[in-house]
């Protein structure tokens, strides 16, 4: 096989790892909307730190791939869509960091809460109904789509 | 090397098939999560049972069918005569991966219905992981193109 074909395999496998990561993520946070019980929270968001694994590791294998493959393959780093790839690849982990964050105190919150008799709460119900969480994390997934879209089009190329 | 430039026909389908993959590999790895957690923490057993089958209901199969019909969509307009041996690998995984996700889907079904007792919990989460890793197999063919 030659170099331009492993490099797309690991891009590749980075934006599976990536996008399923997230797939994983939203799977087991739509679960945890749905629960009261402090201990299932708990769970379910734990279970939630393999999908940021996944992504972590798949932003990584990305990036760094997708940057040699510009080179390997001819196109630009200034080219457009290039560009703009790599404002969405930031912005999707941005977005999803800090709603990251934001489920990290509500994990902390179930955990003391599971500690002290498991009986749901009426703030904790709150915090895992979060409007602002529920929209960063989910506009995460949507910037990463984008970020396909640009991908498998390569507008200006 | 100089990138080859798809025609802009072939993007949509194309589009189309990688999201229905990649979301298709999150949901069944989300399947085997919740399995291997379920053997894991038997209190929540008949929560992640339900998250299991949920998933595979709401996420595996529709994921699979968009990738799959998208496949076809995209095969008429590249190869319309002769397939490639990596397509091939690509068929062999999806249509093999199909059948073993229906049997997925009664495993999960069988433990969801048993709130997450009995031994359709042990072998659920195996048979999902068996999945994903023949998902690893086509994206290395789909993508390296051997």
């Amino acid at each position: 096989m030659s170099t331009y074909q492993w490099l797309l395999f690991f891009h590749v496998s980075g934006a599976f790892l990536l996008l399923g990561g997230g797939a994983i993520a939203a799977a087991l946070n739509l679960a945890a909307l749905g629960r009261d019980r402090p201990s299932e929270i708990v769970l379910l968001f734990g279970l939630i730190r393999i999908a940021i694994g996944a992504i972590l590791l798949g932003t990584l294998l990305a990036f760094v791939f997708g940057l040699w493959l510009v080179h390997e393959a001819g196109y630009g780093y200034g080219d457009g869509w290039v560009v703009a790839a790599i404002v969405l690849l930031i912005l999707g982990n941005a977005l999803g960091g800090v709603g990251g964050r934001r489920d990290d105190r509500t994990a902390q919150l179930a955990r003391e809460l599971a500690a002290a008799g498991d009986a749901p709460s009426p703030e904790l119900r709150a915090r895992v109904r979060d409007p602002i969480s529920i929209a960063l994390s989910y506009g995460s997934g949507l910037v990463l789509v984008a970020l396909l879209a640009i991908m498998i089009w390569k507008p200006g190329a | 090397m100089l990138a080859v430039i798809r025609p802009d026909s072939w993007n949509l389908p194309l589009f189309l098939h990688v999201l229905g993959a990649v979301v298709l590999f999150g949901a069944t790895a989300t399947v085997a999560i919740a399995g291997f957690a379920g053997l894991r923490w038997k209190d929540h057993a008949a929560l992640l049972s339900r998250v299991a089958f949920k998933t595979w209901l709401l996420a595996v199969v529709p994921s699979w069918i968009l990738m799959r019909v998208a496949a076809e969509w995209i095969l008429g307009k590249e190869f319309p005569d002769k397939t490639p041996g990596w397509v091939d690998v690509g068929f062999t995984v999806s249509e093999g991966g199909g059948i073993l996700l229906l049997v997925l889907g009664a495993i999960a079904w069988r433990w969801a219905r048993r709130e997450g007792t009995g031994r359709a919990g042990t072998a659920m989460p195996w048979v999902a992981s068996i999945v994903v890793l023949a998902l690893g197999i086509a994206v290395f063919a789909m993508s390296a193109k051997p």
